[in-house]
């Protein structure tokens, strides 16, 4: 199959629905054939994004490039319409016509760029092969299962050979258990078809197992772009550290100091060793620590913060154990399970925190504070 | 409280078993109530002259006789020609109008697309009698006195607006996602609304269709303004002619009904279970 998958970049781009501006200045360069996740909460303007790129939504200004082609720029007056930017979209609800079979679904978009009737039939019966839907062709979309109507819309995307697949939340409506496969599934077509792809979900664990780079987007703004590893250990700012990763990062308001040359950060009267240099080494700070990366002691020691345990959680491989600290801060640490026998709900515990693994964020704007040189 | 006559009365009352009974006497009664003059109709077809003096209304002829259905066969055959020519033709006419109105007005934004719409739908406002002398002095300047044409074109006009209310509104319940697919697809709108859309609409074209086919038939004013011989003539303005000018023709006229009303029945009878489904759900599910 001939790959004709291209890059996109978007350059400057805001979308404005009114008075709401959906999206805000966004610049972002997607390589070709790479996975590309846009991830954030609802409401944050991925789809949005995606909806402009595909053309279904003209952008107040800004410009996207597919490869060399410019297919929109607002200021020059350029528009490509949607059904001439060579593009495939599979939709969160799989938007498949319900009165054509899996066959004309699926040939659909080669039926409306006139293909030749033999080439389709080809085309088709090798896709449905591909994605293990072959005995399906003849039948309509209301005799088939969510995660076969889910194969459709991706087949009649795939079938297509488009510059660039865009994927909007296609795994929400499957059930918990269908989704992990459909994942991989897809990670594995993205590695046999070598394409260009979009993908938008809310869900991070999503975006970081199946995204080969990331977009965290929040109130229309690009926060970070990044390989899952870069953005789960250099957040670069507290949204995005408190995004991902699950259970959140806990945040705690604090100061750092300096006391013979080595950094500290206080919380309340417990400091705790840093490892790093920071852009500043004093100050109003947030510390920002996963739930891995804390301690529960049943005894006080010295430099540790008092905590009484609300809420335990057993999710078997480990338990969530919910703190409120004295200044009623919440706080979230996992267990393993035998340490979590000997805990209760009440119980007055002591948490020490792993300074080489904390994040340190600027109280005033959340910004991460780490020196990037180090 | 012991238990009172009114403490029984309620117990029967609240039993499940006559509520129901109550229930079917009363729809029962409503029932004949509805059908009673379709059955004199009916059995006053089937009377001979005499008949009409000796029996009452609503009582079945003795000797009951074809004569009257024949009579006014040879009298109806051309107007009912006539009417079904003009209904089928305005009743597709302004159902895909309709249609086509209905997908450009729920799906694309264009600047005034509401005030399109709202002038569209005043159309549903205006009585016939308002544009009775303009459309007249219309249709007799475009020489269409007399000609179904007149009728077609005249009816389509009357219908497009209260079609393209009803599409629009069902074509709002398909998802948008199904015409985003279509588009990123590579289809124009033509090409969407054909394949797409189209396909999908049967629900409202059978709403759309029982209800102009039995307005359009059942129309009287635009057909006797609009024809004055036998050329264009409707049923219904043969239908009033029936009724003699000396002597009421009673069974003439009875005739001439059942003759009339066979087109909207059999097209209820076809087309109404799907009817109560148009009207019931909402659009496409699943």
């Amino acid at each position: 199959m001939e790959n004709t998958s291209t890059s996109v970049n978007i350059r400057n781009l805001s979308v404005d629905f009114g008075n709401t501006n959906a999206v805000k200045n966004i610049d972002l360069l997607i390589r070709r054939n790479e996975l590309f996740v846009l991830v954030g909460p609802s409401g944050c303007g991925k789809s949005t994004t995606l909806n402009t790129i595909a053309g279904l939504i003209k952008p107040s200004h800004g410009e996207i490039l597919l490869g060399e082609e410019v297919v929109t720029d607002i200021e020059n007056g350029i528009f490509v319409r949607p059904q001439d930017r060579n593009l495939a979209m599979v939709f969160q609800d799989y938007a498949i016509y319900p009165h054509l079979t899996v066959y004309k679904n699926i040939a659909f978009p080669l039926e409306t760029r006139k293909e030749d009737r033999h080439n389709i039939k080809q085309r088709v019966e090798d896709t449905a092969e591909r994605l293990e839907i072959k005995s399906l062709l003849d039948r309509r979309p209301k005799q088939l299962s969510g995660g076969q109507r889910q194969r459709v819309a991706l087949a009649r995307a795939i079938v297509r050979q488009p510059k660039v697949f865009l994927m909007d939340e296609p795994l929400s409506n499957l059930d918990a258990k269908l989704r992990v496969n459909a994942r991989a599934e897809i990670k594995k077509i993205h590695e046999s078809i070598n394409a260009t792809i979009i993908y938008v979900t809310h869900d991070q664990i999503e975006a970081m197992s199946i995204g080969d780079r990331i977009g965290i987007m929040n109130k229309g703004i690009l926060e970070q772009v990044g390989e899952p590893n870069e953005i789960y250990n250099h957040p670069v700012n507290t949204f995005v550290a408190g995004f991902i990763g699950d259970p959140p990062m806990n945040f705690f308001a604090g100061e750092l100091v300096e006391e013979d040359s080595t950094l500290y950060f206080k919380i309340h009267d417990a400091l705790f060793k840093l490892h790093h240099t920071f852009k500043s080494n004093k100050g109003d700070i947030i510390i920002g620590i996963r739930p891995e990366n804390i301690t529960i002691l049943e005894e006080g020691i010295a430099n540790s913060l008092q905590a009484n345990i609300t809420i335990m959680e057993n999710i078997g491989k480990e338990y969530i154990i919910h703190l409120e600290l004295p200044d009623s801060t919440i706080a979230i640490v996992t267990v393993i399970p035998e340490q979590a026998e000997n805990l209760k709900i009440d119980q007055t515990i002591w948490l020490d925190l792993d300074g080489a693994r904390a994040h340190i964020f600027d109280a005033s704007n959340g910004l991460n504070l780490k020196d990037k040189m180090k | 409280m012991s238990s009172t006559r009114f403490d029984k009365f309620w117990e029967i009352y609240n039993s499940e078993r006559l509520r129901r009974g109550l229930l079917y006497l009363v729809l029962i009664v409503m029932v004949f109530w509805i059908l009673l003059p379709l059955w004199a109709a009916f059995v006053t077809a089937f009377k001979s002259q005499q008949d009409l003096q000796t029996t009452a209304p609503y009582q079945p002829s003795p000797s009951p006789t074809l004569e009257p259905l024949r009579a006014t066969f040879e009298i109806m055959i051309r107007p009912l020609f006539n009417s079904l020519t003009f209904t089928i033709f305005a009743t597709i006419f302004s159902c895909l109008i309709g249609s086509m109105a209905g997908f450009i007005l729920s799906r694309i934004q264009f600047k005034g697309s509401e005030t399109v719409f709202l002038l569209i739908i005043v159309g549903i406002f205006i009585p016939y009698q308002a544009v009775l002398v303009p459309l007249f002095l219309t249709m007799a300047r475009l020489g269409l006195i007399n000609n179904l044409l007149a009728l077609v074109i005249t009816h389509t006009a009357f219908g497009i607006p209260i079609c393209t209310l009803l599409f629009r509104s069902f074509y709002e319940e398909i998802p948008e996602s199904l015409i985003n697919a279509a588009i990123v697809d590579g289809a124009g709108i033509w090409r969407i609304y054909r394949k797409i859309v189209l396909p999908l609409s049967t629900l409202p074209f059978i709403v759309a269709t029982v209800f102009q086919f039995t307005n359009i038939w059942n129309d009287f004013l635009f057909g006797l303004i609009l024809s004055s011989g036998i050329n264009a003539q409707p049923a219904s303005v043969a239908l009033s002619n029936l009724k003699g000018s000396q002597v009421a023709l009673w069974h003439y006229q009875m005739a001439g009904t059942l003759w009339y009303s066979l087109p909207s029945l059999l097209v209820y009878f076809f087309l109404g279970k799907y009817l109560m489904r148009g009207f019931m759900t909402g659009a496409l599910k699943g």
